[in-house]
């Protein structure tokens, strides 16, 4: 197999907090192709924001590597990593605080080619603008608009526009539909597909909603309290979910299927607790229903069935 | 438009809102967030209200308590009956009586709903201080205990403060300051929103079961057709400051003669349990409330649309309890 | 439910950044008010010589002593019998242009620590704030004082002793406004294409968290000038014959109840100069917000 673009191996990122230390990702190792989508899933708190963030250093690594096209980024210096920032981007949660307010929609789509010096004369980068704009589904007269003035479907397109401004190849999507209505979520979406489609790119999908990676994702990771629990190709996923988590967290979804509305529902007991000084068994046993006096070992990743991995003790290998 | 409704039950309704219009005036422009807002709720119904953000869902139930904010929202038309009394002209001494004993409301974010410096049992005790005077101190104690116990909380643990739960805990002490009257109306705003879903899952599950317990009625205010199809009985449907379509959960999630609003909702909501390779989102953006258009307000964006819609508002065609405001449905009603 | 705004779909082409500050500042009555107040106060104190000569300043002459307002003394004499309106005119060239000055250093000088501070975090966050919390442990007027006892006395290094005495307040301003913005995720979208701190601080956070920082030096010009009167009355930097507000007003202190003009006239021309100053801050502040409607 080809070198992959994006690879990860035993990343972790600890926070030192008053109480110990915060194990907010965790080993973590994973692979992404190029034009491929790795979906990861999980609760808040599990530290997919914060592996989305340590991939692109914005958080510096605790341990691990992070490889791009082969090469550990973790070592590079400053001025390498601004080459690398060149091809990867990341676009973010919420659509009103992840535009600054005083700047007009096409200075804060022009910002990173400014700041890159990809481009050089005005004019070059006013037509850029216009490009990426038009691409990304807003009209040639929001250029001198400001965020307050549009709304969370258009901001969010201007916060994707900012992000292929220096054309990435890899853009680490954190949540980018959550705080939308579902009928601007599907536009979102459509329009990151496409993009994927007509520029070749990368993703790495952080979201909270099954229902969305399950459309997006080529494969989908699941995390629990900063560990990988469960990581296969979608369908793989969603057709013979291993970990019992994974299970949980498809059953809790409401369904506007009404044949399934008194389906046997796997309601989990209590909530996620923060990973400080974790013990060494695996973390979700608390609230597992199949918890048994093993799951107090370690438990690393298997393969359950080619490319599908989850770590818990009742799947054998 | 009247006539339509009143088929709707032949039990005295607990709540009706009639043509309800209520606007917000900015310094920009007035903001039309409900434009004849209808709805009927019986006693014990539990009802979602679906609609996405700025569809005027929030701004009916502030309506319903009198707790639009003052001097920017005002209502302009309309009646909202409870229970025999008229809302609008109550006097703010029956609103008091009103709020909180006989009518309580849930809201989104159970962080900023619970106050930080006081213990969780005595905020459920204050609710019963305050609409029950005469109750003992020991009936009292004895109610917030039962409660507690009720939404999964060990009543050992009201003497604690509000950071010392987490998110799902909290929400679950909000519903229990809610409930604690035994109201027979219950506004819930977007109650699980801000919640994970395994956390969603338990607080829809202890809904449920509430829900056998107590007979009052609910409006589950929400984005999210999942949680109604799991959780209520009936479904409105609000877009533009008005609903478009209601009926029983059974007949509006059939997905036949829906609303083409509905429909585009359903459309975009990316399915677990199939593949489609994309997903087909409502073309166009939701209707501006400063400045509707003045036929059907989802006319613009709607794949049917006709010269009629342009310019004639649709009446609530009803087919049995299911109504559909659209000109589709015109000459199409079945009693 | 979220309040819409009208969304204003028309296009407002060619007007540059600072056009469309000075189009909003424009609309802002108060603020104009403020600025002509302003710049008629500094072209009269400016333009003094031209109409009244220096040596009316200082020119004693008892026996129009604590005349009140005329056609010839149009602010009245004072106890020596010397020109107010001479005075105060020539005194504004210490008071206002001073308090400017000390407000536009402080406010410099303030912005760069307070934003290194609040964004770095950590040590020189530590660091800088100690030192700060060190100047601030001290009385202002002691600080001065000490720092004119260090240097010297003058007006520069009155300037100087005044603006370490202001810097303090400004850097906590400013370092609380920062922190709360560092984290947003403008700018993290900021650092994602690897720009550099300064420009970070400069473009996204700073110009974020102007209001309450101008709202702030405006207040403090009022307080300013009346500390260099303080001064002056200790003997430090400025001292009488040279006329300032501050001095003027101390000098008259004990004539004010039976000649209330020699209070009056000083004490309104310093809460004039801060009024302008404070419209002119509020409404620069509103029109540097985009979100503010035009």
């Amino acid at each position: 197999m080809a070198v992959p673009l994006i690879e990860t191996r035993h990343l972790k990122k600890y926070f030192k907090t008053p109480a110990g230390l915060l194990h907010a990702v965790d080993d973590v190792s994973f692979k992404i192709q190029p034009g491929e989508t790795l979906g990861v899933v999980g609760e808040s708190g599990c530290g997919k924001s914060t592996l989305g963030r340590t991939v692109l250093r914005l958080l510096e690594a605790t341990e691990g590597e992070v490889l791009y096209k082969g090469e550990n980024i973790l070592r590079y210096s400053k001025r390498d990593m601004k080459k690398v920032h060149l091809n990867m981007q990341m676009i973010f949660q919420d659509p009103f605080t992840s535009l600054n307010p005083r700047l007009s929609i096409s200075s804060i789509i022009a910002e990173p080619i400014k700041v890159c010096g990809t481009l050089k004369d005005k004019g070059d980068i006013q037509k850029k603008v216009h490009e990426l704009m038009e691409v990304c589904g807003l009209p040639e007269r929001y250029v001198n608009t400001y965020p307050h003035e549009l709304d969370g479907g258009r901001r969010q397109r201007v916060g994707l526009a900012r992000a292929l401004a220096v054309d990435p190849e890899f853009i680490v999507c954190d949540e980018p539909v959550s705080a939308l209505d579902v009928s601007v979520q599907a536009q979102i979406l459509n329009l990151l597909m496409d993009l994927q489609d007509s520029k070749g790119l990368s993703y790495l999908f952080i979201t909270h909603d099954l229902c969305v990676v399950r459309h997006i994702s080529t494969n989908i990771m699941v995390m629990y309290m900063g560990k990988v629990v469960e990581y296969a190709p979608k369908d793989e996923l969603f057709q013979h979910q291993a970990h019992p988590y994974t299970k949980a967290l498809l059953s809790a979804i409401p369904t506007t299927d009404l044949s399934r509305r008194g389906r046997e529902r796997r309601a989990l007991t209590g909530e996620v607790a923060n990973p400080i000084d974790p013990a060494p068994g695996c973390r979700f046993a608390p609230r597992c229903p199949y918890a048994a006096e093993r799951c107090k070992q370690p438990q690393e990743l298997k393969q359950v069935a080619p490319g599908h991995y989850a770590a818990c003790a009742m799947c054998q290998p | 438009m009247d006539k339509t409704l009143q088929t709707a039950g032949s039990r005295e309704a607990l709540l009706e809102i009639r043509g309800l219009h209520a606007e917000y005036d900015t310094d920009d422009a007035v903001v039309h967030a409900l434009n004849g807002f209808d709805l009927t709720l019986q006693r014990g119904e539990k009802l979602g209200l679906v609609g996405e953000t700025g569809a005027g869902k929030t701004t009916m139930a502030l309506s319903i308590l009198r707790l639009l904010p003052p001097r920017v929202g005002k209502i302009t038309q309309g009646s909202i009956t409870y229970d025999g009394i008229d809302i609008l002209s109550a006097s703010p001494k029956e609103m008091l009586a009103l709020r909180g004993a006989r009518i309580s409301m849930i809201f989104q974010d159970p962080m900023t709903s619970l106050n930080p410096v006081t213990t969780v049992g005595d905020q459920v005790l204050e609710v019963l201080k305050l609409h029950f005077p005469e109750m003992s101190r020991e009936e009292r104690d004895a109610r917030v205990d039962e409660i507690m116990k009720m939404v999964g909380i060990p009543p050992s643990r009201k003497g604690e403060y509000p950071h010392q739960f987490s998110g799902g805990m909290k929400q679950r002490i909000v519903i229990a300051m809610a409930l604690v009257s035994e109201p027979e109306l219950l506004l819930a705003d977007e109650p699980t929103t801000a919640l994970d879903v395994t956390i969603q899952a338990q607080i829809l599950e202890l809904m449920k079961q509430l829900k056998e317990k107590l007979n009052s009625a609910m409006v589950l205010i929400t984005h999210d057709l999942g949680v109604v199809a799991e959780f209520c009985d009936t479904v409105a449907i609000v877009y533009a400051g008005e609903v478009i379509e209601q009926g029983s959960v059974e007949d509006v999630y059939a997905r036949k003669d829906n609303h083409p609003y509905t429909t585009g909702l359903f459309n975009c909501i990316p399915d677990l349990y199939t593949t489609a390779d994309r997903l087909e989102p409502i073309p166009g953006f939701m209707a501006d409330p400063t400045d509707l258009p003045q036929g059907c307000s989802f006319a613009p964006r709607c794949p049917h649309c006709t010269q009629r819609c342009l310019q004639e508002k649709p009446s609530m065609y009803l087919r049995g309890n299911h109504g559909v405001k659209c000109h589709r449905f015109s000459g199409k009603e079945v009693k | 439910m979220r309040k819409k705004k009208k969304s204003p779909v028309k296009t407002v082409s060619g007007r540059s950044v600072w056009g469309m500050v000075w189009f909003r500042f424009r609309k802002n009555k108060l603020a104009m008010a403020g600025l002509f107040l302003l710049l008629f106060m500094m072209a009269a104190i400016l333009a003094a010589p031209l109409y009244v000569p220096y040596d009316q300043v200082v020119k004693q002459n008892i026996v129009e002593k604590f005349t009140a307002p005329c056609a010839q003394h149009w602010f009245g004499t004072d106890q020596f019998g010397r020109d107010l309106f001479a005075r105060i005119v020539y005194g504004g060239r210490i008071s206002l242009f001073m308090g400017l000055g000390v407000v536009a250093i402080s406010f410099v000088v303030g912005c760069a620590l307070g934003g290194a501070a609040g964004y770095f975090g950590g040590r020189v966050d530590s660091v800088i704030m100690r030192f700060v919390d060190m100047f601030m442990a001290i009385p202002a007027m002691l600080l001065s004082m000490a720092v004119v006892a260090a240097l010297g006395t003058g007006v520069d290094k009155l300037l100087v002793a005044l603006s370490i005495s202001q810097i303090p307040r400004f850097t906590r301003v400013v370092r609380s406004s920062i922190m709360t913005l560092r984290s947003q995720e403008f700018v993290e979208a900021a650092k994602c294409c690897g720009t550099s701190s300064a420009r970070i601080i400069m473009k996204h956070i700073l110009p974020n968290g102007m209001g309450p920082v101008i709202v702030s030096a405006t207040l403090t010009l009022g307080q300013v000038i009346l500390s260099i009167a303080s001064l002056g009355f200790l003997g430090i930097g400025v001292s009488s014959p040279t006329p300032e507000w501050g001095t003027i007003l101390s000098e008259n202190k004990i004539h004010i109840r039976y000649h209330p003009y020699l209070g009056l006239i000083p004490g309104v021309c310093i809460a004039l100069a801060v009024m302008a100053v404070n419209f002119i801050g509020d409404g620069l502040r509103d029109a540097l917000d985009p979100r503010t409607k035009n």
